[in-house]
């Protein structure tokens, strides 16, 4: 990435965004996270979740207090994935409004079955900072790996370009969507790497 | 809606042991043995007993990443050969002989003996460099990669005669190659023509005709023309990524009783479906399942193929129906089974199973039913209202409506001479959620059941198979 798309881009102070964190749970761990991939499957360190008897607390969640009797919610979402860095600027998605609260959906997967599915999709629509950044597929494949790699398996995880604001949102969401183009984007080493220096800033916790 | 009071249900009968730790991709039984073939992300092809239900060996030290898909060359006898395509971009061919993997009775009836199954384990791939101690490194022999494709290499599938293995990829290609000698293979065709991701790659059950499923949401048809393998349809019609297309067998069956005063329908039906041959069934990320029809040449055609050479081998296809609609994510894989049911699942972890059934001419739907079969043959008129009649979710009973392959109007008549009534619709007779609980399923198979009566092979009793993202293989019966 010789060249930077957006040299001057609009920038939140880190006061001004969403959170109900307190202090001490902010600051990103010094972990580096290990097995970026391997977690990418049906592994063990999803957030606990009430609706899955198979996140046992252990050792990594014990740490988070209450994180394991709070629904997950549009914050808790936003949390995951403001920490995000973006792929040219050393700044995080949150505070290039990338990522943006009001922009985070979770909807029963069957609504018309209420409670008794346990399957919640989640849409996260991306503001890219130019709208023909071509990073746009990399910083929405590091949102999308993140949140499925936090998130327990019942979350059907669906990242696309807000309306409006890029180019060839299409083609992006297209690229996003696809399952099996994700699966192999992350056995690329290439692109392991950026996402992984992406996500270097996220808590450790569930990577 | 099925008329029996009590509705199928899809039962577990069983779930695979032990599972792949991670994302389990595709399941392919073997065409003969009661064997099943599981591609998986850690690499690996487990071989399970569909007698036991328990891992007999895995393939290891081949591919470089996820084994994405796999298929058993059919017609082979004493020995089993099973082709795997990767992530890695290659195509591994694979050979074992039969008699070494009849699970051992002592071993393996009693599912205990977990030394012997983490021995098979151990001995079950070869390595790179071929280097397990014992003597059974010969039980899975690494015959040969086949290498070409540019990217990940998404479906793999043999002929019905074995000699052709098609293979596709993300690159946007497809290829055809042809066992020219023992592990030598040739490469007979790579075709182009898709302008997106190749999803998945099926050979018609009689014909080496190939269908091919992308990213650019059309299937495309394929066959040999004087040499040369070329584009023979272009089926158009879904809004999405088309992701898997299946075959009907050559023996189509319709579920039910033909109403009194039908049979003439019935037989309209089955004379247009010979003419047709076996249908091709494709799902979608648009949610949508269709069904497509070869509309037969006319000889009257034939003199237009001193102009255009090429157009000697284009077919024409029409999407027929579309199932009735009961995913909600999108559908990875439909299977159409021997007996003519269809199983399809998805995204969304449903497992649904499907009957074409003879229409009944019940409600509403009678009076225009009944009239068109009075019209007789000749009824091109009855396309636009065929569809207003009441079958429920049949919205879009296409027959000479919606799309039809790369046509040029020259087959514009026929519609007249091939209309054919409505006389069947397809319903949804069973339905099961949370198949793999909360993960997606990635395919879905049929194979007959194989674990009782000493393991004889029930034809009349299918079972289904799927897989999922949890690593699992769970096989179910579907008791009617």
């Amino acid at each position: 990435m010789a060249e930077i798309l957006n040299a001057n881009p609009t920038i939140r102070n880190a006061s001004d965004l969403p959170s109900r964190r307190r202090q001490g749970h902010t600051q990103p761990s010094s972990k580096t996270p290990k097995g970026l991939f391997s977690g990418t499957v049906p592994p063990s360190a999803y957030l606990s979740d009430p609706f899955s008897p198979s996140s046992l607390s252990d050792s990594e969640l014990s740490d988070d207090d209450n994180a394991e009797i709070e629904p997950i919610d549009e914050q808790e979402i936003y949390d995951l994935i403001s920490p995000i860095s973006d792929p040219e600027h050393p700044l995080t998605l949150g505070s290039l409004s990338v990522v943006n609260l009001p922009d985070i959906f979770l909807t029963p997967t069957f609504p018309e079955r209420g409670s008794s599915s346990p399957l919640t999709t989640l849409t996260v629509l991306i503001t890219p900072t130019i709208t023909h950044c071509s990073l746009a597929t990399v910083i929405g494949l590091g949102v999308r790996v993140r949140l499925e790699q936090a998130l327990p398996p019942r979350f059907r995880v669906d990242v696309r370009i807000k309306e409006g604001t890029h180019s060839t949102a299409d083609q992006v969401n297209r690229q996003l969507g696809d399952k099996e183009r994700v699966a192999a984007a992350l056995e690329n080493g290439t692109l392991m790497g950026v996402l992984r220096k992406m996500l270097e800033g996220c808590e450790s916790r569930a990577v | 809606m099925p008329s029996a009071s009590s509705l199928p249900q899809i039962s577990h009968l069983a779930t695979l042991e032990p599972s792949s730790p991670s994302r389990a991709w595709l399941t392919a039984p073997h065409p003969t043995l009661p064997l099943l073939a599981t591609c998986s992300s850690d690499k690996t092809v487990r071989i399970y007993s569909l007698t036991t239900f328990t891992l007999l060996s895995t393939i290891t030290g081949g591919h470089k990443r996820s084994i994405r898909t796999c298929a058993w060359k059919p017609n082979l006898k004493g020995e089993s050969v099973l082709a795997t395509g990767s992530f890695d971009a290659s195509v591994g061919i694979w050979r074992h002989y039969d008699n070494d993997m009849n699970p051992k009775p002592k071993d393996v009836l009693s599912g205990l003996d977990f030394d012997a199954r983490d021995k098979a384990i151990a001995d079950g791939g070869m390595g790179e460099n071929g280097n397990a101690d014992e003597d059974e490194d010969e039980e899975w022999r690494f015959a040969i990669v086949l290498d070409g494709h540019e990217s990940e290499v998404k479906s793999v599938a043999w002929s019905a005669g074995g000699n052709l293995l098609a293979t596709c990829s993300r690159d946007k290609s497809v290829w055809v190659w042809e066992e020219v000698g023992e592990d030598d293979y040739e490469t007979v065709a790579v075709m182009q023509e898709h302008e997106g991701d190749v999803k998945c790659v099926a050979w018609h059950p009689g014909e080496e005709l190939l269908a091919s499923a992308s990213y650019d949401d059309d299937v495309r048809l394929w066959r040999e023309d004087v040499d040369d393998w070329g584009c023979c349809g272009v089926l158009r019609g879904h809004g999405s990524t088309v992701w898997c297309v299946g075959w009907e067998g050559e023996v189509p069956r319709v579920f039910g009783d033909v109403e009194v005063g039908r049979e003439d329908m019935r037989g309209k039906w089955v004379e247009r479906r010979e003419g047709s041959g076996s249908r091709l069934m494709s799902c979608s990320d648009d949610l949508s399942i269709r069904v497509w029809r070869r509309r037969p040449k006319e000889r009257v055609q034939q003199s237009r193929l001193s102009i255009i050479r090429s157009g000697s081998s284009e077919e024409n296809w029409v999407e027929e129906v579309q199932l009735p609609k009961v995913h909600s994510r999108p559908i990875y894989a439909v299977a159409w089974s021997k007996s003519g049911r269809v199983v399809s699942t998805g995204g969304d972890g449903i497992v649904a199973v499907y009957e074409e059934r003879w229409r009944k001419a019940g409600g509403d739907a009678e009076s225009k039913d009944t009239k068109a079969l009075e019209d007789g043959v000749d009824r091109s008129k009855v396309n636009g209202d065929s569809k207003t009649d009441g079958a429920e979710g049949m919205e879009g009973v296409t027959t000479g409506a919606g799309s039809t392959s790369e046509n040029n109007g020259q087959q514009e008549k026929q519609a007249e001479t091939e209309e054919v009534p409505e006389a069947t619709e397809w319903v949804v007779i069973a339905q099961l959620e949370g198949a793999h609980g909360v993960f997606e399923v990635n395919h879905v198979a049929w194979a007959p059941r194989r674990d009782k009566n000493g393991g004889s092979n029930l034809e009349h009793e299918e079972l289904i198979i799927t897989t999922g993202d949890d690593g699992t293989v769970k096989v179910w019966s579907l008791d009617v």
